[in-house]
């Protein structure tokens, strides 16, 4: 029998008055219009915790730019989710802060960009490094858990030490250190994202300091690139088995990026009930299971692992949809990714002199 | 962190039950652990008030036969692990 997600992934919005140069939103980005109204997602709640779905992702764009969201916080804590809260803190006061902690909120996930001013608003393309400081320090007077993230990439990597000094002092209960991931705005500014193989080494050596140091007292969750693994992510837990994302306007799918594959059909949650989407929708069911694998992931040991590792990724460096992860050691296209960390990318750039290959994410129209 | 005789343990913020009354489950941040046997029993007794003294004995109790010792290292051992996974403060 198939079970039914752990998570889900509610994308409330793509509006977000940052602009940051890795967004994981797709290029096309749902416009303010087409979202779905309070009452739809308060159904897709409802429906979710009947199916026994555990974690509640509320993410955007900028969550915040919602007005309804301590009233969808609320239903999510009434059906007994787990609400996490994934935000830049703009748009955020403290007062609406604590309207949100009353509503039932569990986790609050503030992002960062860097712990230099200047380079932080850089990044976001906008000025927010100041506030999000603020909002960090109305966290703390509340009890409810606080994580604090970081993207990281070739421009921030090499003052890493500095930056977790930084974000430690914020006092989180817990520090992501989130490698960019290559979809989407990322994609786009590659070139000048991609660490070098010095820093990486770099920063696990800086990481694994830090977690000896802050051992009991925060907790740190990093992840080595996939660029540089020798193994492949493992997806979204596999396609179709654990996560399920809804989209600003109603869309089911099964990653974040799934858009990107040609051919996909996208069911909505306006016309489907999420149990049916999750059965029965071409999309769920394009990669899941073993049938669609080809060599050398159908008689690899490591499928049950990591199911074959990224099929959007699969399909924007190699055109083929099913094939093996590139960043696989194992996949035949492997020398793809190798030439991807072996070209000399565009150096560290200053914010006074924006390089013709940084190219920020827009705020969609409203129609 | 090393677990006193007089450690409150309790769940760490952001920490809480969920699941069903068959399946126990701890959810935090980002994450669920199925709970059961003797991590359960002492899961169950963490509530803040009782100290770590008093939650040896109670299981010492329920499990009335084993090893005192063995079930206070084990409650240890899994106590500790918690805290560093930040999901038990104490």
């Amino acid at each position: 029998m198939l079970p039914n997600p752990l998570a889900l992934i509610a994308e409330i919005t793509h509006r977000c008055p940052l602009h940051c140069v890795y967004c994981s939103n797709p290029l096309e980005l749902a416009v303010a219009n087409s979202e779905l109204k309070t009452e739809d997602w308060l159904r897709v709640f409802d429906e979710a915790a009947q199916m026994g779905v555990l974690h509640l992702h509320l993410t955007g764009g900028e969550p915040l730019a919602r007005a309804d969201l301590e009233e969808l916080i609320a239903a999510a804590n009434r059906r007994g989710l787990y609400s996490n809260l994934i935000t830049s803190g703009l748009g955020l006061s403290r007062e609406r802060l604590k309207r949100l902690v009353d509503a039932g909120l569990d986790h609050i996930q503030l992002s960062f960009q860097d712990s230099q001013q200047e380079r932080a608003d850089w990044i976001a393309g906008t000025k927010s490094y100041a506030h999000k400081v603020e909002v960090a320090g109305w966290i703390r007077e509340h009890r409810i858990a606080f994580t604090a993230n970081l993207v990281v990439h070739r421009q921030n990597l090499d003052h890493l030490e500095e930056t977790l000094v930084f974000l430690e002092r914020l006092r989180p209960d817990r520090i992501e250190i989130a490698h960019t991931q290559y979809y989407g705005w990322a994609l786009e500014n590659r070139a000048a994202l991609m660490p070098t193989a010095a820093q990486l080494e770099n920063a696990l050596r800086v990481v694994a300091a830090a977690e000896l140091r802050l051992k009991g007292k925060i907790r740190i969750d990093s992840v080595i690139p996939d660029y540089y693994a020798q193994f492949p992510k493992a997806c979204m837990g596999g396609w179709g088995r654990r996560l399920m994302l809804i989209d600003p306007a109603g869309k089911a799918l099964p990653c974040h990026a799934a858009g990107v594959i040609p051919g996909m059909v996208f069911d909505n949650v306006r016309q489907h009930s999420l149990q049916t989407i999750w059965n029965e929708s071409s999309a769920f069911q394009r990669f899941r299971g073993e049938d669609w694998m080809q060599e050398p992931c159908r008689s690899c040991d490591r499928r049950t692992e990591d199911f074959g590792g990224c099929r959007c990724q699969a399909f924007l460096l190699t055109g083929d949809a099913a094939a093996t992860d590139p960043v696989c050691s194992l996949a035949p296209t492997h020398n793809i990714v190798l030439q991807t960390i072996g070209e000399s990318p565009v150096g560290i750039i200053s914010p006074s002199s924006l390089s013709e290959n940084w190219k920020y994410r827009p705020n969609p129209s409203r129609t | 962190m090393p677990v006193l005789d007089i450690s409150k343990p309790t769940f760490a913020v952001g920490c809480k039950w969920g699941g069903t009354e068959e399946a126990p489950l701890v959810l935090f941040p980002e994450g669920a652990m199925k709970v059961q046997g003797t991590g359960l029993a002492i899961l169950a007794l963490c509530d803040g008030q009782r100290t770590f003294t008093d939650i040896v004995e109670e299981l010492q109790r329920q499990y009335f036969g084993a090893d005192p010792q063995r079930i206070r290292d084990d409650a240890t051992t899994f106590l500790e692990q918690l805290h560093d996974k930040r999901i038990v403060d104490y």
